[in-house]
C-alpha cells in the first residue's frame, strides 16, 4: 500500500530547487503574490483522465492527494483539508468551472487554501485538462471503504512519540546534556557561561528562555535564544555559537530546559513587542512561493488546522506551536530548532528560504509564540 | 553527532522493594546505519554499522540477550523486566558490527 | 503530555522514576571483533517466508492470542521508528517459562528485527524496542516456550509516508 521509504541521512527530502521567481518571507521581497488568472479551457484535444489520475496521485506533483480523498487502494495517506472528491463528477459541475478551479481557484473561492496549480506553472493547460477529465470520471456509488484508515474522515490520530523530556524516549534530552559541561568550559577568551551566570545552568537560566523572542536594545532587532547566542558567545567567552550549529544548537537546548515547566512570559505590549509582533503577523497571513501559501493556510481553524495533510496532522497555531523547541524530529534523527523547521516548510511552499538567523523569522517565531504565552515550556520535543 | 555514539541513558524506577518485577528502558545513541543503494539501486556493499547484540546482567549473570539486526530503529531504546531480589550492578552492553562495545550501568538499591 | 515536569526532575530522579545515566565503554575488544565477525547473522536481506523456515523448519507456529500482548501502533507516523512491545503470560519459572522472543516484520527487506533470549530471574516475559518499517506491513510476535510450543500473534501496522516534505 504505502511506498517504501527511500530516507537516507538527514534532510533526505529538503529542496534544493531554486523557486527565485517566488515571492518569500522576506521584508525586502516587495513582489505581489501569484496574479490571480481567470481562464477558460484551451482548444485542443481532450483531457486524458488516465494521465489526470497519475498527476493527481503524484507525489513529485501535488499530490492533489494531500488534501482530497479519491477512489483507489493506492491512495494512501490521502490528506482531507480539502473536500472528498470521490464522486465529484456527480455534481453536474461543468468542465470549464472545474478547469478554473485547478488552474486558479481564487476566481470562484477568494479565500481557499488551494494553490493555483495552472497560475504558477507546476501544471501546464494540458495537464489541468488531463486532471479535470480524471475529476469527471469519478461517479458514484461510492464503492464501499475497505479499509477505514484510508479514508482520513475515519482514520486514527497519530499517537505521537511518548514523553519528551524521557532521555530513554528522546535522544535530544540526552544529547542536550552534553552540553551541560561546556557551561563552566573556558572559551577561547578565557571565560565561562558560569562565570558569569552563577549557578549550574538549570538555575542560572531558570526563566530566561520563557522571554525569548524578545526586541534585544543593543541589537536593534528581535531575536531568539539561537540569534541571541550568536552575538553573545562571541562576546563573552569567545565562543561562536554559529546559527544552526551543533554547539548553538544544544547550548539552546540546555538553556530552555532550565524553563521547563515555566510559562512562556514573551513581551508583546511594549512598542516594539508590538511593532515586532505585528510583523510576524503580516508574515504568517502572507502568501509566499510556487504554492502561493500562507502559514495561515494550513495552521489556522479556518484552513487546514487539525486535517490530514497526506498522513499528518496539520497543527493550530492557537495552541502555540513554538514552546517544545527546539525539538528531537523523529524523521531525520536530529535536533532541529524552530528556524530549521521554518526553513524545511518551505519545500512544500516551493519558496526560497532565508538565513537562519533572519529577523523575518525571529520576528514570525515572535507571532506564534504569543500564542504559547501563559503554557509550560517543553523541551526538547519530540515529533515527527 | 559522531561523538555521542554509544551514549547511553538508563531509567529504572526510583523505589524498588525486593522481589519487585520491574521494568527498565535505554536508549543509546547508534546510528544503526541502513542498507544503502547506489543510482541504479543495487546494494552497496559495505561493512554496515549497526547494534547486533544486547546483553542484559544483573548480579553479574545475563538475564537478557537480545539479538538484533538492521531493522531495528536509529538511536534504538530497549525496555525489559527483571525481579529485583538484591541490590547490585543491571548492566547494559551493546555490541556493535565494527568492534564497538558500549556499556551502561544502573546501580539497583532497595527500599 | 509532561509539560509540567520539569528537567531537574526527570535527570534528578524525584520523579516517578529515576534516570541513571551511564559513560560508554568505547574500547573495542578484538575478541569480540573476531566473533563479531565470524557470528551467523540473526537474519539477512530474505522473505518472511525463507525467515521463518531458516528459524523454525517445520515446526507449527501456533495462535498465541490470549497469551501474548503484542503492542504496535496501528498506524505509524514514521516507519523509522515504532515502538513495539511483546508480553507474553508465563510464570517465568525454571520449570515453565518463556526462552525466546522473536520480533518480526513480514515486508522489511530484513524481516527478522530481533531475537530476545530470556531467563526466569526476569520475572515477566516482556521485550519493548524500537523499530524500523519500511512499510505497512504484518508485524509478528513468536514465543518460544521452555518446552519448545511456538506461538505466534500478528498485527498490521500502517506506515504513513511523507504528507507534503513536512
Amino acid at each position: 500500500m504505502a511506498r517504501r521509504q527511500a530516507r537516507g541521512r538527514a534532510l533526505q527530502g529538503l529542496d534544493t530547487t531554486d523557486f527565485g521567481r517566488f515571492r518569500t518571507y522576506a521584508y525586502g521581497d516587495a513582489r505581489p503574490e501569484v496574479p490571480v488568472a481567470s481562464v477558460t479551457v484551451p482548444d485542443g484535444p481532450p483531457g486524458d483522465a488516465a494521465k489526470g489520475r497519475a498527476l493527481f496521485v503524484s507525489r513529485a506533483r501535488g499530490p492533489c492527494t494531500g488534501c482530497h480523498l479519491v477512489p483507489g487502494a493506492d491512495v494512501w495517506p490521502a490528506g482531507n483539508v480539502g473536500p472528498d472528491l470521490s464522486t465529484v463528477g456527480d455534481r453536474g459541475l461543468t468542465d470549464g468551472y472545474l478547469y478554473q478551479l485547478v488552474f486558479d481557484p481564487r476566481p470562484i473561492f477568494p479565500k481557499t487554501v488551494m494553490p493555483p496549480w495552472g497560475a504558477t506553472g507546476v501544471l501546464t493547460p494540458g495537464e489541468v485538462r488531463d486532471v479535470v477529465a480524471y475529476l469527471q470520471t469519478l461517479k458514484g456509488p461510492r464503492p464501499a471503504e475497505t479499509d477505514p484508515e484510508r479514508d482520513p474522515a475515519t482514520r486514527r490520530r497519530p499517537v505521537g512519540f511518548g514523553d519528551n523530556l524521557d532521555a530513554t524516549n528522546n535522544p535530544g534530552v540526552l544529547l542536550a546534556d552534553q552540553a551541560e559541561a561546556e557551561w563552566s568550559t573556558k572559551g577561547p577568551a578565557d571565560r565561562a557561561c558560569a562565570d558569569c551566570h552563577v549557578g549550574p545552568p538549570e538555575l542560572a537560566m531558570k526563566g530566561v528562555a520563557a522571554r525569548y523572542p524578545r526586541h534585544v536594545a543593543s541589537q536593534g532587532r528581535v531575536m531568539s535564544v539561537e540569534d541571541w547566542l550568536t552575538v553573545h558567545g562571541p562576546e563573552t567567552t569567545g565562543a561562536a555559537y554559529l546559527a544552526e550549529s551543533e554547539a548553538n544548537l544544544r547550548m539552546t537546548v540546555l538553556i530552555k530546559m532550565a524553563s521547563n515547566g515555566l510559562p512562556v512570559a514573551i513581551d508583546t505590549t511594549s512598542p516594539e513587542g508590538r511593532a515586532a509582533l505585528a510583523r510576524g503577523r503580516a508574515s504568517f497571513e502572507r502568501r509566499v512561493g510556487q504554492r502561493n501559501h500562507a502559514c495561515a493556510d494550513c495552521h489556522t481553524p479556518d484552513g487546514g488546522a487539525n486535517h490530514f495533510l497526506g498522513g499528518r496532522m496539520l497543527a493550530d497555531v492557537r495552541e502555540g506551536l513554538t514552546r517544545h523547541f527546539p525539538t528531537w524530529r523523529t524523521s531525520q534523527s536530529e535536533l532541529w530548532d524552530l528556524r530549521k523547521r521554518f526553513q524545511w516548510c518551505m519545500t512544500p511552499l516551493g519558496a526560497n528560504m532565508l538565513a537562519a538567523d533572519a529577523v523575518e523569522y525571529a520576528e514570525l517565531e515572535l507571532y506564534l509564540t504569543s500564542f504559547d504565552v501563559g503554557k509550560p515550556m517543553s523541551v526538547p520535543g519530540i515529533r515527527h | 553527532m559522531a561523538d555521542d555514539v554509544g551514549r547511553i541513558r538508563i531509567r529504572v524506577p526510583s523505589s524498588i522493594k525486593a522481589g519487585d518485577v520491574v521494568r527498565v528502558r535505554a536508549l543509546v545513541i547508534h546510528p544503526m546505519e541502513r542498507i544503502e543503494r547506489d543510482a541504479q539501486g543495487k546494494i552497496v556493499q559495505k561493512a554496515y554499522r549497526y547494534i547486533n547484540q544486547v546483553t542484559v546482567t544483573y548480579l553479574g549473570r545475563t538475564i537478557l540477550t537480545l539479538d538484533t539486526t538492521q531493522s531495528v530503529s536509529e538511536n534504538p531504546s530497549f525496555t525489559f523486566a527483571f525481579r529485583a531480589t538484591d541490590p547490585g550492578p543491571l548492566t547494559i552492553t551493546f555490541l556493535d558490527t565494527t568492534g564497538g562495545k558500549y556499556a551502561g550501568l544502573a546501580d539497583i538499591k532497595l527500599a | 503530555m509532561t509539560d509540567g515536569i520539569t528537567r531537574r526532575m526527570v535527570l534528578r530522579g524525584a520523579g516517578a522514576a529515576g534516570v541513571v545515566g551511564a559513560l560508554a565503554t568505547r574500547a573495542p575488544t578484538s575478541a569480540w571483533a573476531q566473533a563479531g565477525a565470524q557470528a551467523p547473522a540473526l537474519g539477512g536481506q530474505e522473505s518472511v517466508q525463507s525467515a521463518l523456515k531458516r528459524l523454525f523448519g517445520a515446526r507449527p507456529l501456533k495462535d498465541g492470542a490470549g497469551v501474548i500482548k503484542l503492542e504496535a501502533p496501528p498506524i505509524a507516523e514514521n516507519g523509522a521508528l515504532v515502538q513495539v512491545s511483546v508480553e507474553a503470560a508465563s510464570p517465568m519459572t525454571a520449570a515453565n517459562h518463556v526462552k525466546t522472543i522473536y520480533l518480526v516484520a513480514d515486508k522489511n527487506r530484513i524481516p527478522v528485527v530481533t531475537r530476545a533470549t530470556l531467563t526466569p530471574e526476569m520475572g515477566q516475559a516482556f521485550v519493548g524496542e524500537t523499530i524500523r518499517l519500511g512499510e505497512t506491513t504484518d508485524v509478528r510476535a513468536i514465543v518460544e516456550q521452555s518446552d519448545g510450543t511456538l506461538l505466534q500473534v500478528r498485527r498490521e501496522v500502517k506506515v504513513t509516508v511523507g504528507g507534503c516534505g513536512g
